[in-house]
């Protein structure tokens, strides 16, 4: 019989086979579906950034065929991007950016659809008198990085354009565009956060089966089967849900990135057509997941392989050596030296990253082992008891199914540790006070643009008038104060210069923005790792179950409670994952702290803010691993039903 | 001590007992051999309460107990009745020791006395020297030792032993049936084996036949 056909035949009688090659292919498919989004976030942000780049003067080609300007507007808290242009050639000779329709004359302007809405929902006075009266064609999706981005293209002769002009030989183009460093970075984070719980899962399930499989393919090298023709069935069982979870998870991609598409990011949501992905990347990892699956299914019979009946009998555990401890100092000093390096570079940084999570899988089982140690010796209850030895006979076991958890607590606190400390570290540190606008310009221009926004706030019915303040020629500003419910009309009149209008209140929404970026990817994140962590916890649990099935059964048979059993195997996945929660909770402070340091070297005055929110992913991590662990109820239930059958 | 009277058991379309009567007196060691399929671990897990009987009523020292509910039965089996079975059944993980104390710490006994209580009966059983030893280290005839001292530690009423030597070859079966034996004896319980072996069933003061699920002898010795 071919291996294929007898892990066929395998799925078709054996009803815990099919369950766990159907959560399998689910670990597979989650898997897969994530890599293939959060691999394609570098191409989304590349995709936006080249659309885009025309919106930012191309300095690295010389030239005076355009003079080119850009500021940041605001209307209501949102960014407006303006661009002032103005050429000196014939425009016909320009090569125009995707999405723009034409070279905005003097005296003319090219918005987009979101920002000609805008212009016509709000009276004139607060928005559209920003901005010359024509309005001479609106921006495609091609020139936006979003599709709600607020864009103004202003056509200028050479002599209107603001003081902070740049020559260029033109508009920049998409070639020279860079993707988002921070987007990139979290993708990379990303990948590494979610991949493991769902590999972590894809590892659960297959371990539902591992002890059945184990006897049945010991039985069969003591029969005379080859090494490789129990390697090739186990290749074929788990291939069937490798191969159909992979092609799952390609099915299931498109979804996850039109749900992506809702996430903002920069300002704004994305287009249905930036999470792409070339087909040769899409088919490579399609192909790399399961073949990666396989690996470690084969790799996990080395035992039955190389020793049948030494699979197929007991055999005492080898206690972990104490020098897996020294992973975590190691590889902490590394990751500081890193941060505190003279000029540290991003990629050194993430390596020192890398390996501290790395020191994870070294560390973790020592710590589950020791933790068990201690249960063994001082349990009171039963619980105790069967935490501890379990702990101690396969730690490593043991500490997969809380892997998840402990890098989701991990990253969690590390994130809670730098976040609040850069929102400490928001702000402003100039003279403006809050409620007042402002426009740098010279010395000549100021009483003209005073002049012109006082007309403006006259016209509007303003009781603000704009003052002129400085003493520099080249350092003069024109203020205005605001008494709120006006701002946006002094904002309009003072914006007749051209030049960005400045007030402290813009400058920390810009920085909340960011943060709020940050935060929502962050939540997202670690919501989607601690889901599938606790999935494959609970799938753990439920596997422990299974594996001491015919031992619970005799147990109930004898009269034990199913409540008495269910308590004490929730503590026994309850009590290990305090432990590795409070770890991973304390390194990922430690870990926060040095990334810290980082922008500390920029800051002098930054400091560290660490607040009681610390303690949410120990407890969450805690509480999904407690949940998980409430499977082995119903579990024991099912044992209950047929307590004394093996199957 | 323990009788049934009129038992039935259903399994579909198909009578594991199609009426049973029986009697265990105090003290009584029985065996039930039968072909397989005969009815005769349903017989036995009728009995002990692990299946409810669709017909038939079972009396435990003169109380009526088929028509107590699950949580009564689940008692009556940790406190009144101990059971062996063909593959002891142990944790794996833990040591003799502790799997032998595991259903009195379930039950709610403190550890110190549940350990000594555990570490006497492997004594009793021949098995001191192998307390801290795990399920996988002992031999087939330790292990089922481990798993008659289990049953043993809350000195139960009556002993249900479905194949307790069914695993094991002649001589280690025989050592392990006369420990049984003695152990039961000391406890004072009755003792309803569930057996293949016929020779064994010979040995044994009663035996009782079942076929069809039907009782179709009674042998007394």
């Amino acid at each position: 019989m071919s291996p294929l056909r007898l892990a066929l035949r395998v799925l078709r009688v054996d009803r815990r086979t099919r369950t766990s090659t159907i959560l399998t292919a689910v670990g597979v498919a989650v898997a897969t579906g994530l890599v293939l989004l959060l691999i394609s976030l570098p191409y989304a942000t590349q995709s936006r950034a080249e659309r885009t780049s025309w919106q930012l003067p191309d300095v690295a080609h010389d030239g005076a065929a355009l003079l080119f300007a850009h500021s940041e507007d605001f209307i209501e808290g949102t960014t407006i991007r303006r661009i002032d242009v103005a050429s000196t050639v014939d425009t016909a000779t320009i090569t125009l950016p995707a999405g723009v329709p034409r070279f905005p004359a003097p005296g003319e302007v090219i918005v987009s659809p979101a920002l000609f809405e805008r212009m016509h929902e709000l009276p004139a006075t607060q928005l559209a008198d920003r901005f010359p009266a024509r309005v001479a064609g609106t921006l495609t999706d091609d020139a936006l990085a979003y599709p709600g981005q607020l864009v103004a293209l202003v056509g200028h002769t050479p002599n209107t354009m603001p003081d902070s002009v740049t020559s260029t030989a033109g508009f920049r183009s998409a070639g020279d565009a860079a993707p988002d460093s921070m987007l990139q970075l979290l993708a990379g984070v990303g990948v590494v956060v979610l991949l493991v719980p769902s590999l972590v899962l894809v590892a659960s399930s297959s371990r539902l089966t591992a002890a059945r499989r184990e006897r049945r393919l010991a039985a069969l090298r003591l029969a005379g089967a080859t090494p490789g023709q129990v390697t090739a069935m186990v290749a074929a069982e788990t291939g069937i849900a490798a191969v159909v979870g992979a092609l799952l998870g390609l099915a299931l991609s498109p979804a996850l990135r039109g749900l992506a598409t809702f996430v903002p990011w920069g300002g704004g949501t994305w287009l249905a057509t930036d999470f792409h992905l070339p087909p040769g990347v899409t088919i490579f990892l399609v192909l790399a997941i399961p073949a990666l699956v396989l690996i470690a299914a084969v790799v996990g019979l080395r035992r039955v392989v190389s020793n049948p009946i030494g699979a197929a009998s007991a055999h005492p555990p080898k206690p972990l050596r104490a020098w897996r401890l020294l992973a975590l100092p190691v590889t902490g000093a590394l990751f500081f030296l890193a941060v505190t390096s003279d000029n540290p570079s991003l990629e050194t940084v993430l390596l020192g990253l890398l390996l501290v999570v790395g020191s994870a899988i070294v560390v973790g089982p020592w710590v589950t082992y020791a933790v068990g140690r201690i249960f063994v010796r001082f349990w009171r209850r039963p619980s105790g008891l069967l935490a501890g030895r379990r702990l101690l006979d396969d730690p490593r076991g043991a500490y997969r199914a809380s892997a998840g958890v402990v890098l989701a607590v991990f990253v969690g606190s590390m994130a809670l540790t730098v976040m609040p400390s850069l929102e400490g570290m928001s702000g402003h540190d100039g003279t403006d006070r809050d409620g007042v606008l402002s426009v740098s310009t010279t010395a000549a221009k100021a009483g003209p643009v005073a002049a012109q926004a006082n007309a403006r706030l006259a016209a509007a019915g303003q009781q603000a008038r704009a003052t002129i303040v400085g003493g520099a020629p080249a350092d003069v500003r024109v203020v205005a104060p605001t008494a709120g419910s006006d701002v946006e009309t002094v904002r309009t009149a003072l914006a007749v210069s051209g030049e960005p209008v400045f007030s402290p209140d813009v400058y920390l929404a810009g920085q909340q923005s960011e943060l709020d970026d940050i935060r929502r990817v962050t939540v997202i994140g670690l919501v989607a790792a601690a889901v599938l962590a606790g999935c494959s916890a609970a799938i753990s649990t439920a596997g422990s179950v299974l594996d001491r099935r015919r031992t619970f059964g005799a147990l109930m048979a004898g009269g034990t409670p199913v409540r008495v059993l269910s308590r004490a195997l929730r503590a026994e996945a309850g009590l290990p994952a305090l432990a590795a929660t409070v770890g991973a909770g304390a390194v990922g402070v430690a870990v926060g702290l040095g990334l810290f340091m980082l922008v500390q070297d920029a800051h002098e005055d930054a400091a560290a803010v660490l607040t009681p929110w610390l303690l949410a992913p120990v407890v969450l991590g805690l509480g999904v691993a407690v949940l998980a662990a409430s499977v082995c109820t119903p579990a024991l239930n099912r044992v209950r039903a047929e307590p004394l059958t093996d199957q | 001590m323990l009788a049934g009277r009129g038992l039935v058991k259903r399994y579909g379309t198909q009578h594991a007992l199609a009426g049973v009567d029986i009697d265990i007196q105090p003290g009584e060691v029985v065996a039930i051999v039968g072909p397989s399929g005969s009815g005769k671990t349903s017989l036995l897990h009728v009995l002990g309460g692990i299946l409810r009987a669709d017909a038939g009523e079972i009396f435990l020292a003169g109380t009526r107990i088929d028509q107590f509910s699950e949580k009564r039965r689940s008692e009556l089996r940790r406190t009144e009745f101990g059971f062996v079975f063909q593959q002891g059944m142990l944790v794996a993980e833990l040591t003799a020791e502790e799997n032998v104390a595991l259903p009195m710490l379930l039950a709610g006994a403190p550890r110190k006395q549940a350990t000594a209580t555990a570490r006497d009966w492997l004594g009793r059983l021949g098995l001191g020297g192998r307390a801290g030893s795990r399920p996988g280290e002992l031999s087939g005839g330790q292990a089922q030792r481990v798993a008659i001292a289990r049953a043993l530690t809350h000195r139960p009423k009556v002993i249900f032993a479905d194949e307790p030597t069914g695993a094991l070859d002649t001589r280690t079966g025989k050592e392990t049936m006369d420990a049984l034996l003695v152990a039961a004896a000391d406890a004072g319980s009755s003792v309803l084996i569930v057996t293949h072996d016929r020779e064994l069933a010979d040995s044994l003061p009663r035996t009782v036949v079942i076929r069809d699920g039907r009782i179709a002898d009674r042998v007394a010795v």
